[in-house]
């Protein structure tokens, strides 16, 4: 059709035009164009732009333009423009008129090429969109089609869903161009319209395509009004109430559109909004605000069932400062903090022990068997240095006689040496070792201890030993009997005057010559020696080997010298060495049970006085009786190494055959001393200490 | 003995006439609206209340499933073309535009409401079994139109008590004597069927919101008589 119309325009066209050419036979068109030929460009440049002129102008101006401006599309003008040139100049003009009308008659297709159809029907417009803001009236824009080069009317036709009647837009003006307005008399809810919208030219019409519409549907309201932000204070932190109203025309009190309503809200500087559904209600508080600044409040509304709205203007306030993150930062920090120390804490107290001993390292004590750490603590030095000292012969006569030990003691009567009692009471291993090369060659030591202490026996003793060895067994059998592990004994080496020899073994306890301070009889020394030697018999009784044992042996003769020996360190420590120590009590003693029979007289301690004198007694064969006191020697000295030194005393001839007597009446009798056994308690801290007591039960 | 008797009764009636005339009717009212027999107790503004939300409620309701009806069946270019299968909606003589709303009376926005909900009645029940005959039917939908149809029926009684209590008018029959609008028997094909169904739904979301508007515009008018436009 458009190319029909193009083709019937131009054919008429030149004819009735004013002529600024004419056709001349030869079909050259002679245009006779005016000297201002730029002009003409701009004429038609300008008349095409105002779109105004008749298509007949247009073709002429276009012709003209086309002289001047499609040289290059024409082709086959130029060629024959050009043919034309060489002719002379009457000629040349004759020739360019002719040009020109065969421009002309090649017009119409460059003008249809170089663009805009002159004359066609109008191109389908298209319904855009319709819209209602309250739900009682409504719009429809379109957008129009090509208007085809004529003046295109366009209208809109609406059809109601039920009927068939067919309406046009009542108002097309106060929506605008391009629009219809349908108002309230006019808008009916609930109902489809279908929609039309026609072009129509003088050429013919175009139909868009129908569009349904239900106003019900299309609703989109205005933007709320009057958005309010106030900056409000809850308990100390800010927060932000937003109030509004709806669009003026929306009637929501009436309940015929129901909106609802959200907000968004930024800082300024910031980019993402956040968004808020309020609902129906028309006022909101923010809450959640980060930090103070400049806020941002946008207000939009929707119906049930409709479009969003657009976003109300903005709305500013300003929000103060406050540390609401700062304040929980901190609070996190610190309780964090907190619980981080608790848990070192609590781990510190359960490791605390462990924390002090590697701190403070405990300061190794001293370990000295009696040491007692309260004493120290109390500051007496007399009590510490008494309790280490253990049998404190002559100068502590308090002490429980529990705690003195004495070995034993050894007396030792040979004729060339004095007769010394010993008493070692702290003895040493040189001692004793030292003695126990020299003792030892009595070989009727007898069973009490092999390692002898006693010299110088061979001969006689063996002549006791044999008598005795009947008697000491009878008087370990008792002594077993009674259970006394301690014994004094001391070993009379007798017949021998020069070579006798008087060991007395250990029978000294420490307790003793304390006791023998006060007045003692001789029952009670010896009762006490019994107490004491069954006390510490139990302490005794841990050797395993604690096999002393008495000793008894008795023997007729009676003048014997008792000598105590000579090298007190020696025997006793032979003998110590033999017994058991305090810590070793449980060493066996292997001297004591070895003790051969032998010819020795044994002597016991009868009691010490108050002198510190050590009253010997001579031990009678199984007797154990209180004799009468006589004194048997006498201490000549305690050494610095607690060794008792006896001497006999002067009257040591007298002393001894009273013993012997003493002997000789007890001899019926069996019994069983109790060797008094002192033992140092204390010695097992010292190495190697060996108590001087052999341990040596006889049993009777 | 024989007079004696007579007068105790007697005098029993005469203690008790004032409950013979007192009805029998329960202090406080059945919570939905949808009980027939009279409730004295409810405030007529709380039971247009009651039948406002009701009413919304429906319409929520029917739109939700309108919309996922065309998003399952309906293919895309169809969906803003609901009359091309020329299936309209039934128009009833009731108002359409706000103008024309404005002008009318109460008793006749209740009567309108009235009869909106009888016409919906039976459609619904036709639209359920042609559902069920779907094969691959959400149960949403089922479930929903289900739920619609069973709360229309409690929105008529609804309706049908605020006429009785707002316009005083008698109790009116409940029986829908109405023509048989869709045949049951006929089952038309898949297609057909569809768009039937959709049109249906449709035109029922369409009508759910009428009543809505309406019963909003009753209560305006029941509280604000000037200013309901």
């Amino acid at each position: 059709m458009a190319t029909q119309d193009v083709g019937a325009g131009p054919r008429p066209s030149p004819a009735p035009a004013p002529a600024p050419f004419r056709i001349t036979g030869t079909r050259e068109l002679m245009l006779r164009l005016p000297r201002a030929s730029p002009l003409v460009r701009l004429v038609s440049l300008s008349s095409r732009l105002t779109g105004c002129a008749s298509r007949r102008e247009r073709a002429l101006l276009g012709a003209a333009a086309g002289v001047h401006h499609g040289r290059g599309t024409e082709g086959r003008e130029t060629g024959k423009t050009l043919l034309w040139l060489p002719l002379s100049g009457a000629k040349m003009r004759n020739v360019f008129e002719v040009m020109l009308l065969l421009l002309l008659l090649l017009l119409p297709l460059v003008t249809a090429h170089a663009g805009g159809q002159p004359n066609s029907p109008p191109g389908k417009p298209v319904l855009t969109s319709c819209r209602s803001p309250e739900k009682e009236t409504f719009t429809c824009w379109w957008k129009p089609g090509s208007d085809g080069g004529l003046s295109t009317k366009h209208s809109l036709f609406y059809r109601k869903e039920s009927s068939d009647a067919v309406h046009e837009c009542p108002d097309y003006r106060t929506a605008g161009e391009n629009s219809c307005f349908f108002n309230k008399n006019n808008t009916a809810i609930w109902v489809n319209y279908n929609i039309t919208v026609v072009a129509t030219n003088s050429l013919g019409s175009a139909y868009s395509d129908p569009v349904e519409v239900d106003v019900v549907y299309i609703v989109q309201p205005n933007p709320p009004e009057n958005v309010t932000v106030s900056v409000m204070e809850d308990k100390g932190w800010p927060f932000l109430r937003v109030s509004w109203e709806p669009p003026r025309k929306a009637d929501t009190r009436s309940g015929w559109i129901t909106l609802v309503y959200e907000l968004r809200v930024k800082l300024k500087e910031e980019d993402d909004w956040e968004t808020h559904l309020a609902g129906q209600q028309k006022m909101f508080n923010i809450l959640s605000l980060p930090s103070g600044g400049e806020y941002q409040v946008e207000v939009r509304c929707r119906p049930d069932h409709g479009f969003w709205s657009e976003w109300s203007s903005t709305s500013k306030a300003n929000v103060p400062h406050h540390f609401r993150r700062d304040n929980s930062t901190w609070i996190l920090m610190t309780v964090f903090f907190a619980f981080t120390f608790l848990i070192v804490a609590w781990l510190l107290h359960l490791n605390r022990h462990n924390l002090k001993r590697c701190i403070l390292p405990p300061v190794p004590g001293p370990k000295i068997k009696g040491f007692d750490k309260k004493l120290l603590k109390s500051g007496k030095s007399n009590e510490i240095f008494s309790a280490l000292v253990v049998p404190d012969y002559p100068s502590t006569p308090s002490s429980n006689y529990e705690d003195l030990l004495v070995d034993y003691l050894e007396v030792y009567v040979p004729t060339e040496r004095e007769l010394q009692l010993e008493e070692s009471k702290d003895p040493h291993d040189d001692r004793l070792k030292s003695d126990s090369s020299t003792s030892d060659s009595d070989s009727g030591r007898g069973s009490c201890d092999s390692h002898t202490l006693l010299v110088d026996k061979e001969a006689k003793e063996e002549a006791r030993q044999a008598e005795c060895g009947q008697t000491r067994t009878e008087v370990q059998r008792s002594l077993k009997d009674w259970d006394a592990l301690t014994y004094a004994q001391i070993d009379m080496v007798g017949r021998d005057v020069p070579s006798g020899r008087v060991k007395t073994w250990p029978s000294l306890y420490s307790p003793l010559p304390r006791h023998s301070s006060g007045p003692l009889d001789q029952q009670s020394s010896l009762q006490m020696a019994k107490q004491h030697s069954l006390s510490t018999s139990s302490f005794l009784a841990q050797e395993a080997s604690g096999e002393s044992y008495w000793d008894v042996c008795s023997h007729g003769e009676l003048p014997r010298p008792l000598r105590a020996k000579t090298p007190p360190h020696r025997g006793l420590r032979a003998r110590s060495d033999a017994d058991v120590s305090g810590a070793g009590l449980k060493r066996a003693p292997a001297g004591p049970r070895s003790l051969a029979p032998h010819t020795s007289e044994y002597v016991e301690v009868q009691r010490v006085n108050n002198k510190d004198v050590v009253l010997l007694q001579p031990v009678v064969t199984g007797c154990y009786q209180a004799l009468p006191g006589e004194v048997y020697s006498k201490v000549k000295r305690v050494d610095s190494d607690n060794i008792l030194l006896l001497q006999r005393e002067a009257r040591e001839e007298d002393g001894y055959p009273g013993a012997e007597q003493e002997n000789t009446t007890q001899k019926a009798s069996a019994c069983v001393y109790a060797a008094v056994l002192v033992q140092d308690q204390m010695a097992p801290m010292v190495n190697g200490y060996v108590d001087t007591a052999t341990m040596c039960t006889l049993t009777c | 003995m024989h007079l004696v008797s007579v007068m105790r009764r007697c005098v029993w009636a005469v203690l008790l006439w004032p409950n013979l005339l007192t009805s029998s009717v329960p202090l406080d009212c059945r919570q939905e609206q949808g009980g027939v027999s009279r409730c004295s107790s409810i405030s007529q503004e709380k039971l247009l209340d009651r039948v406002i939300q009701h009413a919304e409620l429906i319409y929520r309701v029917s739109e939700e499933s309108c919309s996922l009806y065309e998003e399952t069946f309906i293919p895309l270019p169809l969906q803003f073309q609901r009359n091309q299968a020329g299936y309209s909606c039934r128009t009833l003589p009731i108002p359409s535009s706000r103008s024309e709303v404005q002008q009318i009376s109460d008793k006749w926005l209740l009567h309108s409401v009235l009869m909106l909900v009888q016409s919906w009645l039976e459609p619904l029940v036709y639209l359920q079994t042609s559902l069920d005959r779907y094969d691959a039917a959400p149960e949403v939908i089922i479930n929903k139109t289900k739920w619609v149809s069973e709360k229309l029926i409690s929105l008529e009684q609804g309706v049908v008590v605020l006429i009785k209590e707002m316009l005083d008018e008698g109790l009116l029959n409940l029986n829908h004597s109405e023509e048989a609008l869709f045949q049951y028997d006929v089952q038309p094909e898949m297609v057909e069927s569809v768009m039937k169904d959709y049109t249906l739904l449709s035109c029922f979301k369409k009508d759910a919101h009428k009543m809505e508007a309406f019963l909003k515009l009753l209560k305006c008018r029941q509280t604000e008589i000037y200013n309901c436009s």
